[in-house]
This record gives C-alpha cells, sequence and structure tokens, in this order.
C-alpha cells in the first residue's frame, strides 16, 4: 500500500469514530499542556537566574583567594598568566589598616569620611575589560573613580538633609528606582580630590593628604569589584609609594588581598579555576554560581516536567484503550483486508499511525494552548493584566522575552520539538499493543458470519 | 503468470482438518483428494457441518490444513508464510462474500478498487479500473456511493466487481446469493459465470443451497468431511446466454 493510501485510511477511521478520538486527543492535549506549562516554568526560572548573574557583571573573571598558606604575590600572578585560557591577571591591593577620607572641591567644601582605595594593575585594565565612562586609562601617578564615587560626598556648607544626593530614586509610577538619576555635587574629572589617610594604629598623628590625580570615570561592573562603582583604583606601584611616604620607609612590603584572573572565553572559566584550584588558592566565579543553579533548576524542571508526565501517562493508558476497542471492533475489516490481499505490515503501520495521530493531534493542539497559557501568565506577571493594559510590547516580551525581562514561563523551542515528537512517540507507543492485536486477526474473520 | 498448462489449477493432495477443541478433536475433512481444471465453475454442496466452508478457507489459504497440500497454480499455498500469502492473494485469488464485506467508509468505487490498493496502484489509475468494473455489473452511477446507501444485491454486485477486479485466476465464493432473494440471485450469478467465462477463470462455489448446484460445471458434494459424489453438471443453456467469451 502506498503511504497516502494509509494515511487516508487513517484519518478516515478516526473521522468516522469522533466522538471517541476527540476524548482520546483531550486526554493527550492535557497531558501535553501539563508537561509543557511545567517544564516552560523551569525554563523560566533558569531565564531569571541568567538575568540576574548577567546583572552581577563579567561571568568570565574567577577571583582568586588566598587559602591561608598560599601567597597572592607577584609570583602567583605570573604562574596564573601563564594558564592556557587566560587572558589577563589583575592582583588587587587593600589599603587595609588606615583610615582614608577624602576631600574634595574648593576649601574641601565636599567631603567622604570613608573611602574604598583599591591597588590595582593599571597595564592590565584594558585586557580585563575595565570600561572607562568619561576620561582616560590612567597614566603612571594617575588613578580612577568608581561610576558613583562623587555620590559619596557630603557637603560640608548646607544643613542636615541637603547635604547629601541620593542616587536611588524611587520612581512611584513604574514601581521601580528611577533611571534618571540626580547629578552628584561635583565632577571628579574637574574637581580637585585629595585623599587623607593615617593609619589606625596612630590615630592621633595628622593626616597624611595626597591630592589625587584622577584620569577617568570607571563603569560600574560588581563583577570586577565594588572599586569600580564608588572606589578608587590606584596602580598597585603608586600605592605603594604613597604607603612608603605615609609610613617614612623605603620599602613597604604587602600581599595582594586577591588575584582577579579573566578567561578567554566563558567555556575556559572551569578548566582555569580548576588549576588554579590546584595550585592551592581558593577561588569564586560566577560561573560555578551559574552551575550551581543551572543544576537546581535543572532538578525542578525535571520534578515539575515528572508532575506533567502522569497525567501524559493517563492520555497513553488512554490510547491504548481507544485503540484496542478499535481493533476489536474492526476485526471483520481487518479480516476482508488480510483476505484480499493486504501485507501484515500495512495493517500494522494503519494502527500505528492512527495511535501516533491522536498523539501529535493533541500533542500540536496542547502546544498551541500552552502558548497561550504561557503569554497569559507571563502579561500576568508582568502587570499588564492588572490594568496596565497589554501593549504590543508587552505582548512580544510576553512571548519571546527581552532585555531585563524575566518570564515566568518560558516555551524554550527545544520544548516545543520535545513536546511534538515525545506526544507522537506517546501515540505510536501505545499504539504498538493494538497493532499487534490488530496484525494477529485472521484472515478468517472475513468470512465468519455473525 | 500461473501455468497455462492442461494441469489443474487446484490441486487438493490427502488434505485433513482437525480442530482441537478442549478435550474433543472434530475432523472436518477426512482425506481429500480434488482437481479443479481452469475455467471450471465448481460448486462444493454440503448440509451445514459437512466441511465445506472448512474446505474452503484451506483451498483459499484462510487456514493452514492439519495435513495434506493444496496448490493453487502449482504454488503449494498451505506452505506459504503470512507476507508470501498475501502477496499471492494479490495476484491470484479473489473473494465473493456471502455477507458482501464491503467496508463501510468506502465508496462503492473505493472497495472495488480496494485490491489494487493493497498492491499499491495509485489512486486515479485503480479509481479507473473500479470505474469500469462498476459498469460493467452495472452500476456506473454508484460509484461514489457509500454501502448504506445500496440494496443488497448492489453491494453483491460491488463485492463480485471487486472480486474480479485484479483478473485473478480463482475466485472462491462464500455462498454469496445466501442473503438475496431469487431475483437477484439469478442475476448475481449470471454476472459471476459471464466474468468467469469470458476470461476463462475458476470459480470455487460454496453452498448448502440445492438451487446453486444449477449455475455450476461441476458439483462436488461433501459429507462429514469427505467428498461423496464429485458431478458434472450441463448448465441450462438459458443461463448462459448471452455470454461471449472473450
Amino acid at each position: 500500500m502506498r503511504f497516502s493510501d494509509i494515511l487516508k485510511m487513517c484519518l478516515d477511521s478516526l473521522r468516522r469514530r469522533k466522538g471517541r478520538t476527540i476524548l482520546t486527543v483531550l486526554g493527550v492535549f492535557i497531558g501535553c499542556v501539563s508537561i509543557i506549562i511545567m517544564v516552560s516554568i523551569g525554563a523560566g526560572m533558569k531565564e531569571s537566574q541568567d538575568q540576574m548573574i548577567a546583572n552581577m557583571g563579567d561571568v568570565t573573571i574567577i577571583e582568586v583567594y588566598s587559602n591561608g598558606d598560599s601567597k597572592l604575590n607577584d609570583a602567583a600572578v605570573e604562574s596564573f598568566r601563564a594558564i592556557t585560557g587566560v587572558r589577563a591577571v589583575m592582583p588587587k591591593a587593600s589599603l587595609d589598616g588606615y583610615s582614608v577620607e577624602v576631600s574634595a572641591g574648593v576649601n574641601d567644601r565636599y567631603h567622604a569620611s570613608w573611602a574604598n582605595v583599591t591597588g590595582i594593575d593599571s597595564s592590565a585594565l584594558e585586557d580585563m575589560g575595565y570600561e572607562i565612562l568619561e576620561g582616560a586609562y590612567p597614566q603612571k601617578g594617575e588613578v580612577l573613580v568608581g561610576q558613583y564615587f562623587a555620590y559619596n560626598f557630603m557637603d560640608t556648607i548646607m544643613p542636615e538633609g541637603k547635604n547629601y544626593v541620593d542616587r536611588w530614586v524611587w520612581d512611584e509610577e513604574t514601581q521601580s528606582y528611577s533611571e534618571n538619576t540626580p547629578d552628584p555635587f561635583f565632577n571628579p574629572l574637574t574637581t580637585p580630590v585629595t585623599l587623607e589617610m593615617s593609619s589606625y594604629e596612630d590615630q592621633n598623628a595628622d593626616k597624611y593628604r595626597q591630592e589625587l590625580k584622577i584620569s577617568g570615570i570607571t563603569k560600574e561592573d560588581y563583577g570586577k569589584g565594588w572599586e569600580t562603582s564608588e572606589g578608587v583604583m590606584m596602580d598597585i606601584e603608586d600605592m605603594r609609594e604613597l604607603l612608603n611616604k605615609l609610613n617614612g620607609t623605603q620599602n613597604t612590603k604587602f600581599d595582594y588581598s586577591e588575584i582577579y584572573v579573566k578567561a578567554e572565553t566563558i567555556d575556559d572559566v572551569v578548566s582555569v579555576e580548576e588549576e588554579i584550584k590546584n595550585a592551592g588558592y581558593n577561588t569564586y566565579s560566577m560561573q560555578s554560581v551559574r552551575e550551581e543553579l543551572a543544576k537546581q533548576a535543572r532538578q525542578i524542571e525535571l520534578m515539575l516536567g515528572g508532575l506533567g508526565a502522569i497525567s501524559l501517562l493517563v492520555a497513553a493508558i488512554g490510547i491504548t484503550n481507544t485503540m484496542t476497542m478499535s481493533v476489536s471492533e474492526r476485526t471483520k475489516e481487518i479480516g476482508i483486508m488480510k483476505a484480499l490481499g493486504c501485507y501484515v505490515k500495512d495493517i500494522r503501520l494503519l494502527f500505528l499511525m492512527e495511535a501516533g495521530s491522536i498523539g501529535l493531534i493533541g500533542g500540536v493542539l496542547g502546544l498551541l494552548f500552552s502558548f497561550l497559557v504561557s503569554i497569559g501568565i507571563n502579561l500576568y506577571s508582568f502587570g499588564a493584566l492588572g490594568g496596565g493594559g497589554i501593549t504590543g510590547e508587552a505582548l512580544l516580551q510576553a512571548m519571546f522575552g527581552g532585555e531585563g525581562v524575566a518570564r515566568i514561563s518560558v516555551i524554550t523551542p527545544g520544548l516545543v520539538l520535545f513536546a511534538l515528537v515525545f506526544s507522537l512517540f506517546v501515540g505510536v507507543f501505545s499504539g504498538y499493543h493494538p497493532a499487534n492485536k490488530a496484525v494477529k486477526v485472521s484472515a478468517l474473520e472475513a468470512i465468519r458470519n455473525e | 503468470m500461473l501455468e497455462q498448462s492442461e494441469k489443474p489449477v487446484i490441486s487438493v493432495r490427502k488434505l485433513r482438518k482437525v480442530y482441537v477443541m478442549g478435550q474433543e478433536r472434530v475432523i472436518a475433512l477426512r482425506n481429500i483428494n480434488l482437481d479443479i481444471a481452469r475455467g471450471e465453475v465448481c460448486c462444493i454442496f454440503g448440509t451445514s457441518g459437512s466441511g465445506k466452508s472448512t474446505l474452503l478457507n484451506q483451498l483459499a489459504g484462510l487456514e493452514k490444513p492439519t495435513h495434506g497440500v493444496v496448490r493453487i497454480g502449482g504454488v503449494p499455498i498451505s506452505s506459504l508464510n503470512e507476507n508470501e500469502l498475501a502477496a499471492f492473494r494479490q495476484k491470484h485469488i479473489g473473494f465473493v462474500f456471502q455477507s458482501y464485506n464491503l467496508l463501510p467508509e468506502l465508496t462503492a468505487g473505493e472497495n472495488v478498487a480496494m485490491p489494487l490498493m493493497f498492491k499499491g496502484i495509485p489512486y486515479e489509475t485503480r479509481m479507473l479500473e473500479a470505474k469500469k468494473m462498476l459498469c460493467r455489473v452495472g452500476l456506473k452511477d454508484r460509484i461514489q456511493h457509500f454501502p448504506s446507501q445500496m440494496s443488497g444485491g448492489q453491494q453483491q454486485r460491488v463485492g463480485i466487481a471487486r472480486a474480479f477486479i485484479t483478473r485473478p485466476e480463482v475466485v472462491f465464493a462464500d455462498e454469496p446469493t445466501g442473503n438475496l432473494d431469487s431475483k437477484t440471485t439469478k442475476e448475481v450469478m449470471h454476472m459471476i459465470r459471464d466474468f468467469a467465462k469470458r476470461f476463462h477463470q475458476t470459480i470455487v462455489l460454496v453452498s448448502h443451497d440445492p438451487e446453486m448446484t444449477e449455475y455450476a460445471d461441476r458439483i462436488i458434494t461433501l459429507i462429514d468431511g469427505e467428498i461423496v459424489s464429485d458431478v458434472h453438471n450441463e448448465v441450462k443453456p438459458e443461463i448462459d446466454a448471452g455470454i461471449v467469451m472473450e
């Protein structure tokens, strides 16, 4: 028999038993919708996790700490640089043990009673991917400040309550922090800024003052450290000089507080991190956090999918039941076909196809309905259904996601493919036993007169 | 093609069929030896329980014999596997059933074309052939009708068209007029004889109705699973009136 003939017979037969077909398809439909929605919620969790991690900064950076025994020094920096897959290494030193204050403006009008000063390797800035918002990378003796550095200052002339610029402005309309932050009191690039330092051990000694030559402002990036947001970044050699002057010695010694290693690509992170760990250091990277989260998301996805699968299992039993009934009803028909020379394989294919069609139709309808449900859930989570109104943009974001949008339910192309293939498979699998039963019907049934 | 010589189309040797029902063994066919020549219209006659239906089942390969061999055109069909049997039936065997056995969801045309569909012949080609066959049985306007829209006589004519569409060497007819009135019976039997004579085909007719023997060239009578008589019958000329050998 030709495939087209078998297909036609299959569809004819499904149409003839319309009521039963619809009910059986409904079973698959429900099973499919429950699996797709459950898994899509798992995928939605993964999407928000990824978004969260992306907001946290550069995922190719590995932070290296001492495990207590290992030393974070220049030798360590060199050894990290030699690892394949490493793009750049950035040692960091902190001014632990010193009180640091900053003044700015004419007559030190603006004052910050605390500042994060971090020693860095200014030659590695570009390779590490530090972004400069304004100004340029620093030369010898120059420093960088973080994007929101100037917001740390108080205006010493203004009274309490008006002496401080809050860059977190709550917007009642969008229920989020406004993107239009007010300007700080001064621009650090054009205003004289002075560092005032003293050792904690010698609180009463005069503060050591040094003017900062600020060459640029870095873009905030938590992956590279908090100092890119609010701190001062100073070359390690400059820092050593500063400490020499402060302490009146010639060679102040300090180990690095941490070393940042940037891998070439995300895929290199795991191997590089592994090698550094083996060398006796503690490490932390977004990648390892991401993997841990992804593992949890996968587990939840599996659990939810398993719940959905139960209803599809019930649907599969429904298909088997329907097909078995159909075979029993059609024994005479099958007998006639056999007596007239129909091949056994064609009969098997016919019944498998009927079962498969029930599965596939249920799968396709379930998929379409799941899309609607998924869009509905997402719109609801955006608040669009509450009263915000359904805009075209919201609809698109509910369907395909978007920049900064975390959907609750995400139907991935893989899930679509899986749902279709799986529903077809469930159909064919459920039809296997009835089809074998059909094949065993004897041609003698044709002449049996009841 | 099967052999064209004067060798019998159907040859049965030492055929024995025993049904085991629980503790009981029922001997349906004892020891049948039979040759049927090409072009013969042969009636296997017997009362119910005589074993005539069992014999038909063996001859047509619907059931395996307990012992012995059935050859059609020299092919031992009693030892073919299911796949070979299907292929053999497509080419060499046609069936006319007592209860017509048309598939209810197919039109008259599609029912007639069904054996060609099993052979894998494209829809248009086989429907054209089916149309010709329906014309021959006088149902040219009924090609789009469903079995439920036709009378018993019409349905049986569709059944006959289906049995002959592949030009099989042998057509088995199991009480083909069992559900029909006497006028329709005459039409149907005339039609079957007409096909057989025109195309030199062999008909094996099974019946318990003595009237049916009138249409056969040869009457084989079965009692208790044994052939008790095997006689030639001169068909009345008015039965074959109008039949032309092609």
